[in-house]
């Protein structure tokens, strides 16, 4: 049994102990906003944050996320209430297949949480563990430069994060 | 066009069904079977792409696959325009499978081929336009008023001072006949076509709520995963299912066609339990084959020279008129397209009936493929697509679906199966190795005066036929489409028309005698089209080739492009927008610039690569694209996919490499088949020719002239010019 806390939610979960956090959080509380994409930490499709931290979840056992707290891309903002980077890569037109930018948007936020103001190159070096099959690397970039250059990224506190959609009848 | 043979008054429900939670009723066509499309009560379905419902809703049955192309937003626009409805509030759905929904290019249900737009263009806006017009005739009948003092603005009928909204006269509309070819808005009166609109799918992609087949979950479903041979082709010997079967969450172990399918209560266990799985099995041939042998087998066929060939013109006496001629060779590697979604498959069978969730290139073959191993009619068949988290052609080989399909009827669960991204480089579909010899002549005048272009390799067609075939005739034993798939295959045989494996290798130029000659030489990996197909590796032959050229005819490289296209006007053009747009560059220091042009999918784009020689490595900094692909429906939705299929094309030369061992894939996961990442993507501008003439493909276009503007581009930093993809120094 771990116990941790998901989008401001304390949960625990069955789960065996080397079950990687990305399936507990897709398949057991039913949040398929991360996705699987390579299985072994290269891609970043997975990726979540695990006390404000970028994580590749795909190769985070559960064990190891006991009493600590989980942010996913559900958690970040919703369709109603957007965060800036989920608004200005919808306004941007940044997705194609769509299925990488979970794991990018995540990352992307990591990065301005630390980093307000990253250079072009510090934006390369936080982004270029999430792969884009599609090629939207530039749509990327430009959008967290605007984010950052709008300041318009809330000084989003993780922990208090608590707006993202949750199943009620969790096991 | 037409309108779909559905009995408007009256539809009959022929079954409720429910399905991931929606009820959906089918309605029933004149002929052929019922079409999918929700049976919703008092609701207007004039044919089957749209229906109006009583709170003045659209819901558009999107007919193509969303795998990132933007055909989504691309077709609503052609709806919302001719129906004058606002475009953010139309509901789109994805068909389910059905022939209205047929792709007329193909006459299958299929997504591909860049040709989504091109199809569409006029029939969707005449299906929208004929359902403005019987609402318009409607509401005049209502109101009685003349017909022409009433107008249409976003989804309300304006008569004089009052707007009425269209749902007001879905009665009378439900009754009248149903204008066949209405009025289609002249360019001028555009609201929607042409305009800078951001996607209508970036807010779900961008929040997590966008729904792919990996998200599908159905009430007690099972999770499976498939141990396959290494080596493509090799069957089951022997396996041992009973220590598996006592792992904790595995509930069966089966054979399939394609390997043993391990089903568990959870991915997880399932992914431990086909880990633990030891399989014994009888290798083909292709076991003995290791990439090295593929390449000198190749070569050898090159030398002995048998296969058929095509020419135009003389090609003797334009070798004779020629005062050099050059003789080079290519390689391109076989690559597996790495989508970043893993295949998967959602499917349950039950009470004589069956549900598919997948994101697929082909709802259609799909259908039939669940059909032929439920045994089960198709009708009986249920699709229910979802967004494709890529496909660049990988999702129109559907095995998945087949094994999904055979593992839920030997265990008789709803199964989701789901590949790993290893068994997705390993044990897929790919794009076909080659190997290509081009001689060329260049005269006094330095005109091109011979083109003589041969390609060694497997070819795509019959290797396609025998993935689709199945699916295509469910009710025809699988002897008979094999046999089908084997002639299809012997006919092939060293025939150079198999038009996907070779085009583009002897297009695009004026060249007066050019002969093209195949010769099929196919080791049994199998084969499937690659975004850009052919077209991904002859435009790196014929480009490198061409810039050769230019440099022994002593001609400026974008200059002897445009002498070369008298007859390719819209070619010429982009090549000399990308020219101009290259020029500004040429005084960086330390920087070089290549430069490439090619047409496919009957578009046209010409690529200008600037580059610089880092630690030994190519360093890719700026791209310019110039393309013309008729008339632009979203410009934005054109950039994108010029950016993203550069970066495609950069990761194809740079990277993209599949070997094969004693006949098993050598590459196995991102580490060991990189793709492009963030700090090696360049920038890219786009510019786009303003047409009118009739929008043309945009998915693939702006792969091909990339690995060779790169090419060209190192050329001119080194002296080298690479003739092997992926390019190494
Ligand atoms: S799925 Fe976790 S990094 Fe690829
Ligand atoms: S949008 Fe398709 S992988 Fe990034």
């Amino acid at each position: 049994m771990t116990k941790f806390n998901l989008n401001g939610r304390a949960v625990e979960t069955i789960d065996s102990d080397d079950t990687p956090l990305l399936w507990v959080v897709r398949d057991t509380f039913k949040l398929k906003g991360s996705k699987f994409g390579c299985g072994i930490g290269q891609c970043g499709a997975c990726t979540m944050h695990l006390d404000g931290i970028a994580k590749r979840t795909c190769i985070l056992p559960i064990i190891a996320v006991e009493g600590k707290s989980v942010t996913t891309i559900e958690g970040l903002g919703t369709p109603e209430n957007m965060h800036a980077l989920q608004a200005v890569w919808t306004e941007q037109g940044v997705p194609q297949c769509g299925y990488c930018q979970s794991g990018q948007i995540m990352s992307a936020a990591a990065l301005l949480e630390t980093n307000p103001d990253p250079s072009k190159s510090e934006i390369d070096q936080a982004m270029k563990g999430n792969i884009c099959r599609c090629g939207c690397y530039p749509r990327i970039k430009k959008a967290i430069l605007d984010v950052a250059a709008n300041r318009k990224v809330k000084k989003l506190q993780l922990s208090e994060v608590a707006t993202g959609p949750f199943p009620e009848d969790v096991s | 066009m037409k309108g779909w043979n559905l009995t408007r008054r009256g539809f009959l429900k022929a079954s409720g069904i429910v399905g991931g939670g929606l009820v959906i009723g089918y309605m029933v066509t004149r002929d052929g079977p019922p079409l999918p499309v929700a049976d919703i009560e008092g609701a207007l379905t004039p044919n089957a792409f749209l229906q109006l419902t009583p709170d003045n809703m659209v819901r558009f049955y999107f007919p193509r696959d969303e795998m990132g192309q933007g055909a989504m937003m691309g077709l609503t626009t052609l709806i919302a325009e001719e129906l004058d409805y606002p475009l953010n509030e139309i509901e789109v759905l994805f068909a389910g499978a059905h022939s209205a929904y047929n792709n007329p290019d193909f006459n299958l249900q299929g997504t591909g081929g860049s040709t989504s737009m091109k199809v569409h263009f006029l029939p969707l806006r005449q299906v929208a336009a004929n359902m403005r017009a019987l609402i318009l005739d409607a509401a005049a009948s209502d109101l009685n008023v003349s017909r022409s003092s009433l107008t249409t603005h976003d989804a309300q009928v304006i008569a004089g001072d009052q707007a009425f909204p269209y749902a007001q006269f879905i009665e009378t509309a439900s009754a009248a006949e149903l204008p066949e070819s209405a009025t289609l808005k002249p360019k001028t009166e555009f609201k929607y076509i042409g305009k800078e609109i951001a996607r209508i799918d970036g807010q779900a992609k961008s929040t997590g709520t966008a729904e792919y087949g990996i998200d599908i979950e159905v009430p007690n479903m099972h999770y499976a995963m498939v141990k396959r041979c290494a080596v493509a082709g090799g069957t089951i010997k022997s396996f041992d299912a009973v220590p598996i079967l006592a792992t904790v969450g595995v509930t069966d172990v089966v054979a399939i066609d394609s390997g043993v399918a391990v089903v568990a209560t959870s991915f997880w266990q399932a992914k431990k339990a086909v880990a633990a799985l030891t399989v014994e099995w009888n290798l083909p041939e292709l076991a003995n084959i290791s990439s090295q042998q593929i390449k000198s087998d190749y070569q050898q066929a090159l030398q002995d020279e048998k296969g058929d060939s095509y020419s135009e013109g003389d090609i003797t006496q334009g070798f004779t008129a020629a005062s050099k001629i050059v003789e080079r060779e290519y390689w391109a590697p076989y690559l597996a397209h790495a989508p970043l979604e893993p295949l998967n498959a959602v499917v349950r069978i039950e009470n004589g009936e069956a549900d598919l969730w997948s994101g697929t290139q082909f709802p259609g073959v799909a259908q039939g493929l669940v059909a032929r191993y439920a045994g089960l009619p198709k009708e009986k068949v249920r699709v229910n697509s979802t967004f494709l988290g890529g496909g660049f052609g990988r999702r129109g080989a559907l095995t998945h679906i087949t094994e999904a399909t055979q593992t839920a009827m030997a265990t008789n669960k709803a199964i989701k199966l789901i590949w790993s991204r290893e068994e997705d480089i390993q044990n897929g579909f790919y794009r076909p190795a080659s190997l290509m010899k081009i001689k060329a002549g260049i005269d006094e005048r330095g005109k091109i005066s011979a083109w003589q272009a041969t390609r060694v390799g497997g070819n795509l067609t019959p290797s396609v036929l025998g993935v689709v075939l199945p699916g295509v005739l469910p009710r025809v034993p699988s002897g008979i489409t094999n046999l089908i798939t084997g002639a299809a295959n012997s006919v092939f045989d060293g025939w150079s028309i198999d038009a996907v494996s070779i085009e583009g290798l002897i297009d695009d130029y004026d060249f007066a005698n050019k002969e093209i000659k195949h010769i099929t030489v196919d080791h049994g990996l199998p084969l499937t089209f690659w975004r850009s197909v052919g077209h991904s590796y002859t435009a790196f032959a014929k480009e490198t080739l061409i810039d050769e050229l230019a440099e022994f005819a002593e001609a400026d490289p974008v200059e002897f492009r445009k002498q070369h296209t008298q007859d390719n006007p819209r070619l010429q053009q982009v090549i000399e927008m990308a020219g101009q747009a290259m020029q500004q560059w040429q005084n960086e220091l330390g920087r070089y610039v290549g430069f490439a042009a090619h047409g496919s999918f009957s578009s046209y784009v010409a690529e200008a690569a600037q580059i610089s020689i880092e630690n030994g490595g190519i360093k890719v900094h700026k791209i310019v694209c110039a393309v013309d692909c008729g008339q632009v429906v979203n410009p934005d939705v054109v950039r994108g996919q010029m950016e993203g299929a550069i970066m495609f094309g950069l990761t194809a030369a740079l990277y993209g490499n599949i070997e094969l061992e004693n006949g098993a894939v050598k590459e196995s996961n991102f580490h060991n088949y990189p793709i492009l990442r963030m700090d090696a993507a360049p920038t890219v501008q786009v510019v786009i020719v303003d047409s009118d003439e009739a929008p043309t493909g945009v998915g693939e276009p702006g792969l091909p002239p990339i690995a060779p503007a790169v090419a060209n581009a190192v050329y001119a930093a080194t002296g080298k010019r690479l003739y092997a993809m992926p390019f190494r120094l």
